[in-house]
């Protein structure tokens, strides 16, 4: 029974010219936005490789120099886009795309596609995933939300129970026709992003790849199975069909319009975070009780010289068989970056407080839960924008220091020496490794919980309603 | 005009009786409120940001003076002392956050290179920069039209269904007096409601009372006055109160969500600014290859653009300050048509936008009250070229003190110059944009009303 009213459902669904239209729409949106999508992060990505190449060969082939000038000269880290990320951008416009790395600070992350967009980025972006979050919901809602009222209005609804089916057989008929028409608008999509996928670059970290576009897919489906049960459900509890459709809109706003930003604004209200420039001065304030490596007068300077002189057995620092200056700037360099990871972490505990109301929002709104997992998985969350500017750090203290040790190992008198060019080539570059699905889909495990949560909990007590609703 | 009187006054019993509309209006009130709430907290927090910069700065002095107890060299103070160049938002901004939240609102400057710390980023959350800021421009451009769609979505239609209209129409009342008197009823709920959130907003604000209030409320108001058009275009269509439901909500969806994001994404195709990488590439090139060329001829080109300095001592020893800026001036030189190329390319990726922004209404009225609060990209620019000035401004006091070897003493802090900049409204643009949305409301009210005259009244 439940498959034969399915068959109708989804038969008398393809045959509503108003649903093929709007199907067809959306469908052509969909596929407009995987290719745009691609094509944008194609783009984005090749600039950067070049950009990093480009670098990476000028690190390459600096000429004779001493270590610290090298270590000012630095280098800088583009970010990548992930792989994933022509599906859903996430909040790679809202991040920098690249970081300075030098001797004694750290960089902001700059030149995100907002700073150089007007207002008009803000109105939202046309990806994949905004149509699949926003408007595919709300065709599910014009095309479910007289699901019940309809048959009521009609009689039919009568009629069916007459022949010995019950309210719940009649609600799972018309939720699996319903999901049979949404996938014929959104497979073509997710089948075309493979294909442009296996197109792209080598099939590298491959199978990681797929189980995210795997997980992707299953996301979304479940997604729309908690939209479509929903809006049965408030079919089947509502008078009349308007009454349904009017609720439905109403939901669909608050969830995917007011609750978001609403979260997200309060949450940053909550818990205010400190500015670039406090968090440098005070980074600077700690250090400063430290070993300051351009302050030779410093005390502690010259408690480190004293200990290398014991070390070494001499009186003279011209005796000493490594230069005082690089040993003192690794010192330095070791005890203030210890400081700026500190205020770093706090930083990011800072911004975590803030988005944690809209993760935990994501219990009471499918949304928000979708948003955070689809973005997520598509490699351009919160999580993986951290472990970026993490690694671009940790490639500068290295690449600092290991400079340091060739300054320390050059000796008496280094400032009047250079190191020659065979050396920049011997130093590793940066190269960004994105994590593995493993290490973000902890990250997620709220989100897809809640997600879980409401696909469960929708399919109890949901259809719990529906066999106390009205029958004619 | 009695007739009127009263058909306005029958419209109000049924509005107070509504709850769901009540309701509404007041969840529109209670967001508009905390919009301005949120705006003003936000705008109050970069201001005190602002005020504290000040204090880090001569803490950082203080610091300075112990660092180099006696007169210093100047180049030692260039290369240490943060300068704070500082971009105070306008009143309005607590109105109209557009970018102040994605773009630093100061920039911490040293005598080095400018190019290399004119694109800084302030600490943002990107998460939350993605929502976007829930002020009360946003509550007037994507929740309005909501309450406008809720309150007309069934002008006639309700009337039509629950058979009333015929009897109605049967008494001395044609059916354009009828909507035109539900309309009023429900343009005076919306404007007013409307009119409150601004008196609020910008007392609370502290908005200065001059032609941009007039210019605020114009836009706020004829945004409105688009969305009762497009209520009445479909109105005469004359359909059935869901059909038109959908239509509304679909004409919403095209306009708030659709088209800008779709323009958003021809205009990234457009105009493309792929400059941003290559200029920062460019300067550390230039900089730090003046420690590899000769000083002579470093000096040379340096010489060539301020020749004021040319007969002072050449440069024997191994490193000197003044040898050092001047490679660095030069650095920002050789990236200057970089530079000036990324700046244009943001420009006129902003002038399509405004130039198409005819397109969706709720852009155009966003872009210029953006524009009138001094918050959009162009005043983000207009604040990196005073910043440039400042740099320069920076460069033209230290310069005597390194070529004539003059000692930076205590008292040289004091005499620093300092930058304040404040965002100015663009009222041009905001004046060009209320034409634009003064045109689609024309349009759509003259379409309206050909298709209600043409159409014989339905009575059921």
């Amino acid at each position: 029974m439940v498959r034969s009213i399915a068959q109708k459902e989804f038969l008398s669904t393809l045959r509503d010219r108003r649903f093929a239209v709007l199907s067809l729409l959306l469908l052509a949106l969909l596929l407009a936005a995987t290719l745009v999508g691609r094509r944008g992060y194609a783009t984005l990505q090749a600039e950067r490789a070049l950009a990093q190449q480009q670098v990476n060969e000028q690190f390459h082939h600096q000429p004779g120099r001493h270590p610290h000038r090298v270590a000012h000269y630095g280098t800088f880290a583009f970010r990548p886009r992930a792989a994933l990320s022509f599906l859903d951008s996430g909040l790679d416009s809202f991040t920098g795309a690249v970081v300075y790395l030098e001797a004694h600070q750290q960089n902001s992350v700059n030149f995100s596609p907002a700073q150089q967009a007007g207002s008009l980025i803000r109105f939202g972006e046309l990806s994949v995933a905004f149509v699949l979050q926003t408007l595919v919901p709300l065709l599910l809602i014009f095309l479910c939300f007289g699901a019940f009222t309809e048959e009521r209005e009609a009689g039919t609804l009568r009629l069916l129970l007459s022949q010995g089916t019950t309210l719940r057989q009649v609600a799972w008929g018309k939720i699996t026709g319903y999901g049979w028409a949404v996938a014929l608008v959104v497979v073509p999509a997710l089948v075309l992003a493979s294909l442009l996928l296996l197109s792209g670059e080598a099939a590298a970290e491959g199978t990681d790849r797929w189980l995210r576009l795997t997980l992707f897919g299953l996301g979304y489906a479940g997604y729309f199975f908690v939209v479509i049960v929903g809006a049965v459900v408030v079919s089947a509890r509502a008078s009349q069909s308007r009454a349904a459709l009017v609720t439905l809109l109403g939901c669909w706003m608050l969830g995917c319009l007011i609750l978001p930003k609403a979260t997200a604004n309060l949450g940053a209200g909550l818990f205010p975070a400190i500015t670039k420039a406090q968090l440098d001065a005070a980074v600077h304030e700690e250090a400063q009780h430290g070993i300051n490596g351009h302050d030779p007068q410093d005390q502690r300077a010259a408690a480190l010289k004293a200990a290398l002189f014991k070390k070494y057995g001499v009186t003279e620092e011209k005796d000493l068989p490594v230069s005082v200056a690089g040993v003192t700037m690794a010192e330095g360099e070791a005890y203030s970056s210890r400081v700026y990871q500190q205020h770093f972490a706090a930083l990011t505990r800072t911004y975590e407080r803030q988005n944690a109301l809209s993760t935990w929002a994501s219990l009471l709104n499918p949304y928000q839960a979708i948003r955070l997992l689809s973005m997520g998985l598509a490699g351009a969350d919160f999580a993986h924008y951290v472990h970026f500017q993490q690694a671009a750090e940790a490639y500068r203290y290295q690449l600092v220091q290991h400079l340091n040790g060739l300054q320390a190992r050059m000796g008496y008198g280094d400032k009047e020496r250079r190191l020659n060019a065979a050396t920049w080539r011997a130093i590793p570059v940066f190269t960004y490794q994105a994590p593995p699905l493993g290490w973000a889909l902890p990250q997620m495990a709220l989100p897809a919980l809640a997600l879980l949560a409401w696909v469960l909990g929708l399919s109890w007590l949901g259809m719990r309603l529906v066999d106390r609703s009205a029958t004619g | 005009m009695p007739l009127f009187r009263l058909l306005f006054y029958y419209e109000y019993l049924h509005f107070k009786a509504s709850r769901g509309l009540l309701l509404l209006t007041g969840l529109l009130l209670a967001a508009g409120l905390y919009g301005i709430y949120y705006g003003t907290a936000e705008v109050a927090r970069q201001r005190q940001h602002l005020a504290e910069l000040p204090a880090l700065a001569r803490h950082q002095v203080a610091e300075l003076q112990q660092k180099f107890p006696g007169p210093a060299e100047a180049g030692e103070i260039g290369y240490y002392h943060h300068n704070y160049a500082l971009h105070h938002p306008t009143a309005w901004a607590s109105l109209a956050l557009g970018q102040r939240d994605v773009n630093p609102y100061y920039l911490k400057l040293r005598l080095l290179g400018l190019q290399g710390q004119l694109y800084a980023s302030e600490n943002v959350n990107p998460a939350k920069a993605l929502s976007g800021n829930f002020d009360l421009t946003f509550v007037l451009i994507y929740l309005f039209p909501l309450l406008i769609i809720a309150l007309g979505f069934n002008l006639l239609s309700s009337e039509r269904e629950q058979g009333i209209l015929p009897l109605l129409l049967a008494q001395p009342v044609s059916a354009t007096q009828l909507v035109v008197a539900k309309l009023a009823f429900r343009l005076a709920v919306v404007l007013g409601l409307g009119a409150l959130l601004s008196a609020v907003g910008l007392a609370w604000a502290r908005v200065p009372f001059d032609g941009r209030v007039g210019l605020w409320l114009a836009l706020g108001g004829v945004y409105c006055l688009f969305w009762f058009g497009v209520v009445v275009l479909v109105t005469a269509w004359q359909r059935s109160s869901s059909f038109n439901a959908v239509a509304l909500l679909g004409a919403w969806l095209t306009l708030v969500v659709l088209v800008p994001s779709l323009l958003s994404v021809y205009v990234a195709a457009a105009r493309p600014v792929p400059q941003g990488l290559a200029l920062a590439i460019q300067q550390r090139e230039a900089i730090h290859g003046g420690w590899d060329r000769p000083k002579t001829e470093t000096m040379q080109r340096f010489f060539a653009q301020y020749p004021q300095y040319r007969d002072t001592t050449t440069i024997r020893e191994r490193f000197a300050w003044r040898w050092y800026y001047a490679f660095h001036y030069l650095g920002d030189q050789s990236a200057a048509p970089l530079a000036t190329a990324y700046a244009t390319g943001q420009a006129q990726r902003h002038a399509l936008a405004q130039r198409l922004a005819w397109l969706s209404p709720a852009l155009s009225t966003q872009l210029s009250l953006n524009a009138l609060a001094g918050t959009d990209l162009p005043a983000h620019l207009a604040f990196q070229r005073s910043a440039t000035r400042y740099h320069d401004a920076l460069r033209a006091f230290y310069y005597p003190f390194l070529f004539t070897k003059t000692p930076f003493a205590h008292a040289d802090y004091a005499r620093l110059p300092t930058h304040s900049f404040t965002s100015p409204s663009d009222t041009d643009a905001a004046w060009a944009g209320l034409g634009q949305l003064l045109l689609s409301t024309v349009a759509v009210y003259a379409l309206g009303l050909a298709l209600l005259r043409g159409r014989a009244t339905a009575h059921r």
